[in-house]
């Protein structure tokens, strides 16, 4: 049997939305692995506080573990088994032992913020009384020495610990800790500390607000990008980190404070005549639904040219708690393309619901591909239209009639014959590794286009089969219509027959000379250079040459002689001399003219000398 | 218009005392050295109107003039008496110079001049 699939290339890609629901399962998982064994008084006050979050209550059983683990003297340790007998039904510790190690953490001026928290929580929670304005006192001057957020958010802890005064001054610091934050692309907010850090400071607005009896004011596009960092989050590596977490996304759905709504898409991503609909959830952090919305698809815009397809267009509630939307989408209408879809979202009931505008929720999908089964000998009798976008994809098997398996070929070829030209382009057809040896063609009208020089025309589909083993090779006819449409203009064919016959002659072509002027130019400027010598005759006459001084006898006329052979040694020079034989001449002459002329200068000086 | 007038005034009078003052060695030398430039600029002319081939031949020709511009200007300076202190030549001195250097730049030109 031999099965035959068309797909036209889709494209509508995904990215799910900024903001997932929370990972309560893993946390949940976590705790209870760690609730197997304990190393030390801190796992074990998280893994009992988480899992107290998550809706579980322990026995008290666990009360003994608290007692072994303590250390005493460790403000720390108290602290942990405080926190973690609290978590319990009916556990008692022993007061007494713990008293004098807190006071002297709380005496103590060298505590730092931690510290002091710890020892002022566990008193709280054993019902020591602690003095408060000492307690405020210290904080102020620990803010000034440590002003880490840490620190900062291990006061606001103890201030929620204090009365709801003290607790009201520090819950109004949460915009200057908020500020101190790190953003992170835009889109994440986290202190320097990682999550552990991060979710202890956040946490701590919560208790600190809470306790002061007034809301904790965050502007709500940064409470979105903390609640961002902290979804982002699906595992982490201590229990400490965990437990935070865990209340932190307790917090993030509790009604009376802001709640950040996360939308993510639940519809499988590709749409298709068997999924037509888009289906997005609508829960709050901990993936409970948020009340009654009206959901509204603002726009849905193709990614690659911005046609807008969908405007404004009302989803459809699907589940009882209003917390499924649909919105049909599969249209034969719309185009394939990738689509960004905005959706806009209005609360029906009064609440402190954030994060409602603007969600984007990208869409992926990669069906809508033709499939057409075809077997042997039957081709496709009806027109197939393919243009640039789409991808052609064949895949077959071939199966041993007697043995019943799937067999390779040694040659499996796809054939486009071009009606108009005949000219044929050959595809190799490769096989799958395995034993189902699924053979695959794939002919991309945009990458491939070259191969048919952008012919758009009608072509003929043929699949070649060969083998030695093979009694007859088959030719299969798959269809005789294929209009092929590309992009660009088409090329013509290359001409192969050219190749063959004799190249065009080259002939040599000597360099050229340059031109030059006409003689006649030539002539006349060299006339014209000779003019200034006129000049000069004229001037020196009239300026009153000295000819009389000139002094005659037989050193100045050598010494004339001399002068003269070297500019008639020139000429040669120019005309038929090299410099070697230049050279010796002139030596040769300037020995008479040196001696000549000195002879003739003593003399001229003489008379000079004799003149004055 | 009057400044024109004032740049003619000028002119002349550095004329008239250009030929009071000059000694009439100097004025011959002055000569040589206008006789120099106007062949230069009558190269250089032909240059630019017919083209620089061949190129070797015009550079020899033109520098030709120019270096005797040169020798006769330190000629010129040698000479002059007001520039005693600083040049202490004699003037046969200066002159002897003067053939010496102008055979050198004769032979490197015509060597040059292809």
């Amino acid at each position: 049997m031999i099965i035959f699939i068309i797909l036209p290339i889709l494209s509508w890609s995904v990215v799910a939305a900024n903001l997932n629901v929370a990972n309560l399962n893993g946390l949940k998982a976590q705790f209870q692995t760690a609730i197997k064994s304990f190393s030390d008084i801190a796992s074990l006050h998280y893994t009992l506080a988480g899992i107290k979050e998550l809706g579980v209550q322990l026995p008290d059983s666990y009360c003994d573990n608290i007692n072994k683990l303590v250390d005493k003297l460790n403000v720390e340790s108290i602290y942990h088994a405080t926190e973690a007998s609290k978590t319990l039904v009916n556990c008692k510790l022993p007061v007494e032992d713990y008293r004098a190690t807190l006071t002297a953490v709380l005496q103590s001026e060298d505590s730092k913020t931690a510290e002091l928290y710890f020892a002022v929580r566990s008193s709280v929670i054993l019902g020591i009384t602690v003095d408060e304005s000492k307690i405020e006192k210290r904080l102020n001057l620990l803010a000034k020495t440590d002003d880490s957020v840490v620190s900062q958010g291990y006061a606001l802890l103890t201030g929620a610990q204090l009365s709801q005064t003290i607790a009201k001054s520090y819950a109004d610091t949460i915009n200057d800790l908020v500020q101190q934050a790190d953003e992170i692309d835009g889109s994440i907010l986290q202190y320097e500390g990682g999550i552990g850090a991060t979710a202890l400071i956040f946490n701590a607005f919560y208790e600190v607000a809470e306790k002061a009896g007034v809301p904790v004011k965050i502007d709500s596009k940064q409470l979105i990008k903390f609640a961002t960092y902290f979804s982002s989050k699906r595992h982490v590596a201590t229990l400490r980190s965990a437990y935070y977490l865990t209340k932190i996304f307790k917090h993030l759905s509790d009604n009376k404070n802001q709640v950040p709504v996360v939308v993510s898409r639940i519809s499988p991503s590709a749409i298709s005549p068997q999924n037509p609909s888009v289906l997005v959830s609508v829960t709050n952090i901990l993936g409970q639904p948020v009340g009654e919305m009206s959901v509204v698809a603002e726009s849905a815009k193709r990614k690659e040219d911005g046609v807008v397809v969908i405007s404004k267009q009302k989803l459809i509630s699907k589940a009882s708690d209003f917390s499924v939307y649909e919105l049909p989408f599969y249209d034969t209408k719309i185009p394939r393309g990738f689509y960004t879809i905005h959706l806009t979202l209005t609360a029906r009931n009064e609440g402190k619901l954030i994060g409602l505008t603007d969600n984007m929720v990208y869409r992926d999908n990669t069906a809508q591909a033709k499939t057409y089964k075809l077997s042997y000998p039957n081709g496709q009798t009806d027109k197939l239209e393919l243009d640039y976008h789409q991808k052609l994809t064949i895949k077959f098997q071939i199966k041993d009639k007697q043995s019943d398996e799937f067999v390779r070929v040694q040659q499996a070829f796809l054939r486009f014959t071009n009606k108009k030209s005949n000219k044929e382009i050959i595809y190799l057809a490769e096989p799958s590794d395995g034993a189902n040896s699924q053979y695959k063609v794939e002919v991309d009208l945009i990458t491939n286009a070259n191969d048919f020089r952008h012919q758009s025309d009608t072509y003929e589909l043929v699949l070649i089969l060969g083998d030695s083993l093979l009694q007859t090779a088959y030719e299969w006819k798959l269809n005789n219509n294929v209009q092929l449409t590309f992009h660009e203009e088409s090329l013509a064919d290359k001409n192969h027959q050219k190749l063959y016959l004799p190249r065009p002659e080259i002939i040599h072509q000597f360099r050229e000379d340059e031109k030059r002027p006409h003689n006649v130019v030539s002539l006349v400027f060299s006339a014209l250079t000779a003019l200034p010598l006129l000049v000069l005759l004229i001037l020196w006459l009239k300026i009153g040459f000295n000819l009389s001084g000139l002094p005659l006898g037989l050193s100045p006329l050598g010494f004339h002689i001399s002068h003269a052979a070297v500019f008639a040694l020139m000429f040669f020079y120019w005309k038929c001399l090299n410099m070697f034989q230049t050279m010796r001449y002139l030596a040769l002459v300037c020995i008479p003219l040196f001696l000549f002329g000195h002879r003739v200068l003593a003399t001229l000086a003489a008379r000079r000398a004799k003149k004055v | 218009m009057s400044q024109l007038g004032q740049v003619v005034g000028i002119l002349r009078k550095l004329n008239e005392e250009y030929q009071i003052s000059t000694p009439k060695k100097l004025k011959l030398i002055d000569a040589y050295l206008i006789y120099v430039l106007l062949t230069g600029i009558i190269q250089f002319a032909y240059c630019l109107l017919v083209g620089t081939f061949p190129f070797n031949s015009f550079l020899s020709g033109f520098i030709s003039t120019v270096g005797c511009f040169i020798l006769a200007a330190s000629l010129r300076i040698q000479l002059n008496k007001a520039n005693q202190s600083t040049f202490n030549v004699t003037p046969e001195r200066a002159f002897a110079d003067f053939v010496f250097a102008h055979i050198i730049l004769h032979l490197v030109v015509i060597n040059f001049i292809g």
